[in-house]
C-alpha cells in the first residue's frame, strides 16, 4: 500500500520536475508581468462597462445592476478565455523540446524518473502557470457576485471551459513533441500557434454555416433549425457563449429533439455544449497524454521519425542526398526563396495551402455554377392543351391549371407561357377544381448563389491572405536572429556582401517565398471573373453581377504582393533589433495583427460611415488590404453606400473608378513606406549588430 | 617578407571584462601562426576583430595594411574566416552551399563551377557534392569550412580552432589540408589546443593569457626561451640524496633536488653537455641506471609560460 501511495505521490505532489517550476514560477520577474498584465485587463474591462452603463452606475436600479453584472462576467469570461487560448500554446509549446534544446533531455531519460513522471511532470507544469493565472483572476470575478445575475454554476463552467483548454493543449503539444521531437523548438511554436488560431477561428466560422445546425420537423410538422451547431461542444467559445443563455444560442431542448439524437451521446453533446466540451477535452487531453507516457523512451530511442519517413515516401525533404539547383546571383535571396520554400515542412505547407486553397475556389466555383435541386420545380411540364402542369421535385404532381391563373416570377408578372419554362416553385394557390389559381415562381437556383459566393469567397481569401501574412511575417522575424543564434550571420558578415544586398536579397527572397501562396487568391479570382466574363457572353443577361470586378486582377495581386513586403521589412526590423528569435516572432505578428486589424476596423468604419461621401470613404477603405478585398469582392454587403442599391445617389461604377485610381496611390505610399524602412534598415544594419554582439 | 597581419595595441572591452589588452602582433606574408592560449585567453576576440566582425575599443588591426573599421570592405575579399562552430545552412547539399558563399563573393557563371569543382577536389569533398550539408559528419562538415573559405582564394585564412572535437583520422586529414595551403603560399592564423600539431604546423606562435600576448615569435625561440637551461634526470641504484649533494657542488650545476629515487638536475644556462654527471656519479661508487635530458617542446613551454589562469 505504501509503496502505490508513495507512487502517486511522485507521480505528482512529489513529481521533481513539477517541482521546480512550480518552485520557482513565482519569482520570474516576466510572469509576474505577464499576471500584472493579465489582471490588469481584468480590471480595466471591469472599469470600462462599469462607468460607461449609464444606466446603472450609481443607481439603485437592481435589474439594471444584474444585467450589467451579467455582461461583466459576459466580456471577462470571453477576454479569459482569449488569453488563455493566445497565452497556452506559448506556454505549453516546449514542454519536452525545451529540455531537448537545453540538452538535458537525455539526462533526464537516464534518471530513474518514470516515463509518467517525465511527461506529466512537463505537461502539468506547464500548464500550471496558466492555471494559476486563471486563480489570480477569481477576486475580480467575485464582483459579479456583488451585484447577483450570475449563478456561480456559470462562473465554474467558465473556468472549467478555460482550464480544458489550456490543458488539451498542452497535451497535445506534448504528443507532437514527443512523436516528433520538434514542437517546442523556435521554428514550430509559430506553427502550432496558427494552427491553435486556425482551429478556433475556422470553426467560429463554420458554426454560421447552415448545414452545420441540425435540420428537424417537429411534431406538428414545422420545420425547425438549431441554434448550436455540431461544432458547440467542441469549441472554447462557442461552449462559452451557451452558459451566457444567449437567446440567439440556446441548445435545443430534449424533448425537442428527433428520436435518432435522443440517445446518450448526442443527448449529452447537443443540450449539454458546455459540459460536453470540457468533459470531452479532459478525456481528449488523457488520450493524449497515455500514448506519450507509453512511447516516451520508445520514441527517444528511435533513430528514424514518422515525419521523415512520411516526407521521404511523398519524396519531398529527409533525403541525404540530392542533385544540387543553381545558385542566383543574389545568394541571400536564393536561400530565402529556394532553400525554405524546399525544406520538407515547408514544402508540405506550401503544396498543403496551394492545393486546399484552389480546391475550395474550383469547389465554390462548381457549386456556384452549378444548379440545385429545389423542393418543387417545373421544366417543360405544361401541357396547354391539356391545361395540366407537371410539378417536380420532392412531391412530384400533375396539377390542372386554371385559365385565369396568376402567374409571377420573382417581382414580374408573367403568363402561362412562362410555365413551360424551368423555374424553381415558390407556393401556388388551388382555386376551385383543384387547378390552380395563382402561382409564384422564381429563378432556378444555384448551388451556391451570388450572394452567398460571394461571402464564402471573400471569406476565403481574407483567410487565405491572413495565413499569407502571418507566413511572411514569422519568416521575416525569424531571418536574422535564427542566423544570429546559428552563428551563419558571422559567416556572410565576414564576405564582402553589404548591408545593403543583405537586406535586399532577404527582402526579395521573402516576398518570392510567398509568391506562389499569393497566386492561390488571385487565381480564385481570376476564375471567378473568368466564369463570369464567359457566362455574360454567352447569356447576355442584362441583370448580369459581377461575382469578382475583374479589375481585381490588376488590384489583387500588386496590393497583396506590396502589403507582403511591408510584413516582411517590418519582420526583419523586428528580427535585427531582438536578440531571440521567439522575441522578434511575437512583436512582429503582434504588430501586424494589431495594424491590418486597426486598419480593417477604420476602413469598415469609413465604408459604412453615414456622414462621410462614399466615393471618399471608398477610396480611404483602400488603405486596408482587407476592406480593399470586400470592396472587390463582396461590396454589396459591406462596400457601404457607395454600392447600396437602396440608396438613390450611389454609383457604384464611379466608386469603382475611385478604388483602382486610390489602389495606385496607396501601392505608391505602401511602395515609400518599405522603401524608406529598407533605407532606415541599411543604415543602422552594422551599428545594431555591432551593439549586440558586445 | 610583408607584414600581412598587425596589431598595434589592440583592446577589446566588454563591459568591465578585458578581454584583449594591447596586443601586439605581427604575421608576416606565407606564415603559419598557431595562436595558443587558455580558454577565455582572447583568441577568439583577437581573430573576430581580424575578420571585421568585431570592433577594437582602441588600438588598430591591419590586414594586408587595411585598418579593420575604416576599411572593412577592403579586408573582407582578402581573408577566408572558420569559426568555432559549423554555420548549416539547412537543406543545401554541399555544391550549393560552396555556390552561395562564391556567389556572396561575387563569382559567378561558369567562373564559379569551375572554382568549385576545383575547392572540392582540393578538400577532397568531390564525392560528396550532393550530399546534405546538415548530414556531414563533424570532420567532414570542418573540412567543407575549408572548401568554403577557398572559394574566393584569399591570401589570409583565420582559423578559429578547425580541428576541435575532430577524431584522430580527421584531425591528421586536417592538418595535412593546412600543409597543403601552406605550401600554397597561403598566410594563415590557427588558433588550437592540439599542441603537438601546432609545432608541426606552424612556424610561428603567439601565447596569449588573460588578453595579454606572453609570447610571439618563432616556436623554435619559444622553446628555447621556455627551457631556460637544460635539465637532466638521473637515476642511482642507491643513496640518491648523497648523489645529489655529490652533483650540487660541480660548478656547471645550477641546481639539484632528489625526489622519489631520482635527481633532478639543472645545469647553469649555456651549458648543454652534461656528460662529467656519470663520471663524477661512477667516480664515487654510485652506478647510474638512468641518465634522460629533459625535451622542452611547445606543449612544456605553454605550460611554463602560462599561470592557468581563465577569465
Amino acid at each position: 500500500m505504501l509503496g502505490i501511495a508513495d507512487y502517486f505521490w511522485r507521480l505528482l505532489p512529489g513529481n521533481p520536475i513539477l517541482l521546480r517550476v512550480v518552485q520557482t514560477a513565482g519569482k520570474k520577474r516576466r510572469d509576474a508581468i505577464i499576471r500584472c498584465g493579465y489582471l490588469g485587463l481584468l480590471v480595466v474591462m471591469v472599469t470600462w462597462i462599469l462607468s460607461t452603463s449609464g444606466t446603472s452606475y450609481g443607481s439603485s436600479d437592481l435589474a439594471a445592476l444584474t444585467k450589467d453584472s451579467a455582461l461583466i462576467f459576459q466580456y471577462m469570461s470571453y477576454l479569459q478565455l482569449a488569453l488563455v487560448a493566445l497565452l497556452s500554446p506559448v506556454f505549453t509549446a516546449g514542454a519536452i523540446t525545451q529540455e531537448r534544446d537545453s540538452q538535458t533531455y537525455d539526462i533526464l531519460l537516464a534518471t530513474p524518473l518514470t516515463n509518467g513522471q517525465i511527461v506529466l511532470g512537463s505537461l502539468l507544469s506547464r500548464v500550471f502557470f496558466v492555471v494559476a493565472l486563471l486563480v489570480s483572476g477569481i477576486p475580480i470575478f467575485s464582483i459579479t457576485q456583488i451585484f447577483g445575475g450570475v449563478a456561480i454554476k456559470s462562473i465554474f463552467y467558465s473556468f472549467l471551459i478555460a482550464a480544458s483548454t489550456a490543458l488539451v493543449t498542452g497535451a497535445m503539444a506534448m504528443a507532437m513533441a514527443i512523436a516528433t521531437l520538434k514542437v517546442g523548438t523556435r521554428r514550430t511554436i509559430f506553427s502550432f500557434y496558427l494552427f491553435i488560431v486556425i482551429y478556433l477561428v475556422g470553426f467560429y466560422l463554420l458554426d454560421s454555416v447552415d448545414f452545420m445546425h441540425l435540420h428537424y420537423v417537429d411534431a406538428a410538422g414545422n420545420p425547425h433549425t438549431t441554434q448550436t451547431s455540431w461544432l458547440t461542444g467542441l469549441h472554447p467559445f462557442l461552449a462559452l457563449r451557451v452558459i451566457f443563455n444567449d437567446a440567439n444560442y440556446l441548445p435545443p431542448n430534449l424533448a425537442d429533439l428527433p428520436g435518432r439524437w435522443q440517445s446518450w451521446p448526442y443527448s449529452w453533446y447537443w443540450t449539454s455544449p458546455a459540459t460536453f466540451y470540457f468533459s470531452f477535452m479532459l478525456i481528449a487531453s488523457v488520450a493524449l497524454v497515455l500514448p506519450s507516457i507509453l512511447l516516451l523512451r520508445r520514441m527517444a530511442q528511435s533513430t528514424s521519425g514518422f515525419k521523415n519517413w512520411v516526407l521521404q515516401k511523398i519524396h519531398i525533404g529527409g533525403g541525404a542526398t540530392r542533385k544540387p539547383r543553381s545558385v542566383w546571383y543574389n545568394p541571400i535571396a536564393w536561400r530565402e526563396a529556394r532553400t525554405k520554400a524546399s525544406a520538407g515542412r515547408a514544402s508540405f505547407l506550401r503544396y498543403g495551402f496551394i492545393l486546399l486553397g484552389l480546391s475550395g475556389s474550383i469547389l465554390l466555383l462548381t457549386m456556384h455554377a452549378t444548379e440545385g435541386s429545389p423542393h418543387q420545380f417545373i421544366s417543360s411540364g405544361y401541357d396547354a392543351t391539356r391545361n395540366m402542369l407537371f410539378i417536380d421535385g420532392d412531391t412530384r404532381q400533375d396539377l390542372a391549371v386554371s385559365p385565369y391563373v396568376q402567374v409571377k416570377i420573382g417581382d414580374r408578372d408573367g403568363t402561362t407561357d412562362d410555365l413551360n419554362g424551368r423555374y424553381e416553385v415558390k407556393d401556388f394557390t388551388l382555386g376551385p377544381g383543384n387547378s390552380i389559381s395563382q402561382i409564384n415562381l422564381r429563378d432556378f437556383p444555384r448551388r451556391l448563389d451570388s450572394e452567398q459566393t460571394r461571402t464564402w469567397l471573400l471569406g476565403v481569401t481574407i483567410l487565405e491572405f491572413s495565413v499569407i501574412l502571418l507566413i511572411i511575417t514569422n519568416a521575416a522575424a525569424s531571418t536574422v536572429t535564427r542566423e544570429k543564434e546559428d552563428g551563419t550571420l558571422d559567416l556572410l558578415l565576414s564576405t564582402p556582401i553589404t548591408s545593403r544586398y543583405y537586406i535586399w536579397g532577404k527582402l526579395r527572397g521573402l516576398v518570392s517565398f510567398v509568391l506562389p501562396l499569393l497566386a492561390v487568391p488571385v487565381v480564385s479570382c481570376f476564375l471567378f471573373i473568368a466564369h463570369d466574363l464567359l457566362r455574360w457572353l454567352a447569356e447576355g443577361d442584362s441583370r448580369f453581377q459581377w461575382i469578382v470586378f475583374p479589375e481585381a486582377l490588376l488590384m489583387m495581386p500588386s496590393m497583396l504582393i506590396i502589403v507582403c513586403a511591408f510584413a516582411a521589412i517590418l519582420g526583419m526590423q523586428m528580427s535585427l533589433r531582438c536578440r531571440t528569435t521567439v522575441r522578434a516572432v511575437m512583436s512582429s505578428v503582434g504588430i501586424i495583427v494589431g495594424a491590418c486589424a486597426l486598419l480593417g476596423w477604420c476602413g469598415n468604419g469609413i465604408l459604412n460611415s453615414r456622414s462621410a461621401i462614399p466615393e471618399l470613404s471608398v477610396g480611404a477603405a483602400v488603405f486596408s488590404p482587407f476592406t480593399m478585398l470586400t470592396l472587390l469582392i463582396d461590396p454589396y454587403d459591406f462596400g457601404g453606400r457607395a454600392y447600396d442599391p437602396l440608396i438613390p445617389d450611389a454609383d457604384p461604377e464611379g466608386a469603382r473608378v475611385t478604388a483602382l485610381v486610390m489602389c495606385i496611390v496607396v501601392l505608391c505610399v505602401y511602395a515609400l513606406l518599405v522603401w524608406s524602412m529598407y533605407k532606415s534598415m541599411v543604415k543602422n544594419f552594422d551599428m545594431t549588430i555591432r551593439k549586440q554582439s558586445r | 617578407m610583408a607584414v600581412v597581419i598587425k596589431t598595434v595595441n589592440l583592446t577589446k572591452r566588454y563591459g568591465t571584462l578585458v578581454a584583449l589588452s594591447n596586443l601586439n602582433l605581427q604575421i608576416s606574408e606565407g606564415d603559419c601562426f598557431g595562436f595558443i592560449g587558455p580558454n577565455g585567453a582572447g583568441k577568439t576576440t583577437t581573430i573576430k576583430i581580424l575578420a571585421t566582425l568585431l570592433q577594437p575599443t582602441w588600438g588598430e588591426a591591419r590586414v594586408c595594411d587595411y585598418v579593420v573599421g575604416y576599411q572593412s570592405r577592403s579586408i573582407r575579399p582578402l581573408i577566408g574566416y572558420v569559426p568555432d562552430y559549423f554555420g548549416a545552412y539547412e537543406d543545401m547539399v554541399v555544391q550549393e552551399y560552396l555556390e552561395f558563399f562564391a556567389a556572396a563573393y561575387n563569382i559567378n557563371g561558369p567562373q564559379r563551377t569551375k572554382i568549385v569543382n576545383d575547392v572540392l577536389e582540393l578538400t577532397d569533398l568531390g564525392y560528396k557534392r550532393d550530399a546534405a550539408v546538415d548530414g556531414l559528419s563533424r570532420g567532414m562538415k570542418q573540412r567543407l569550412s575549408i572548401a568554403r573559405v577557398l572559394v574566393h582564394d584569399p591570401k589570409v585564412l583565420l582559423l578559429d580552432e578547425p580541428a576541435g572535437n575532430l577524431d584522430p583520422r580527421a584531425r591528421i586529414e586536417m592538418r595535412e589540408l593546412l600543409k597543403e595551403l601552406r605550401r600554397m603560399g597561403k598566410t594563415i592564423l590557427i588558433s588550437s589546443h592540439i599542441l603537438p600539431e601546432l609545432a608541426d604546423l606552424c612556424n610561428t606562435v603567439g601565447i596569449i593569457e588573460q588578453g595579454e600576448l606572453l609570447y610571439s615569435g618563432p616556436v623554435a625561440d619559444i622553446v628555447r626561451k621556455a627551457s631556460g637551461g637544460t635539465i637532466v634526470h638521473v637515476g642511482v641504484t642507491r643513496a640518491p640524496e648523497q648523489a645529489a649533494a655529490l652533483l650540487s657542488q660541480n660548478p656547471s650545476v645550477d641546481s639539484v633536488a632528489a625526489h622519489n629515487g631520482f635527481i633532478k638536475v639543472c645545469l647553469k644556462a649555456g651549458i648543454s653537455d652534461f656528460s662529467f654527471i656519470p663520471a663524477q656519479l661512477i667516480g664515487a661508487g654510485f652506478a647510474v641506471n638512468l641518465l634522460r635530458e629533459e625535451e622542452v617542446n611547445l606543449e612544456t613551454a605553454f605550460m611554463r609560460l602560462t599561470k592557468g589562469i581563465v577569465q
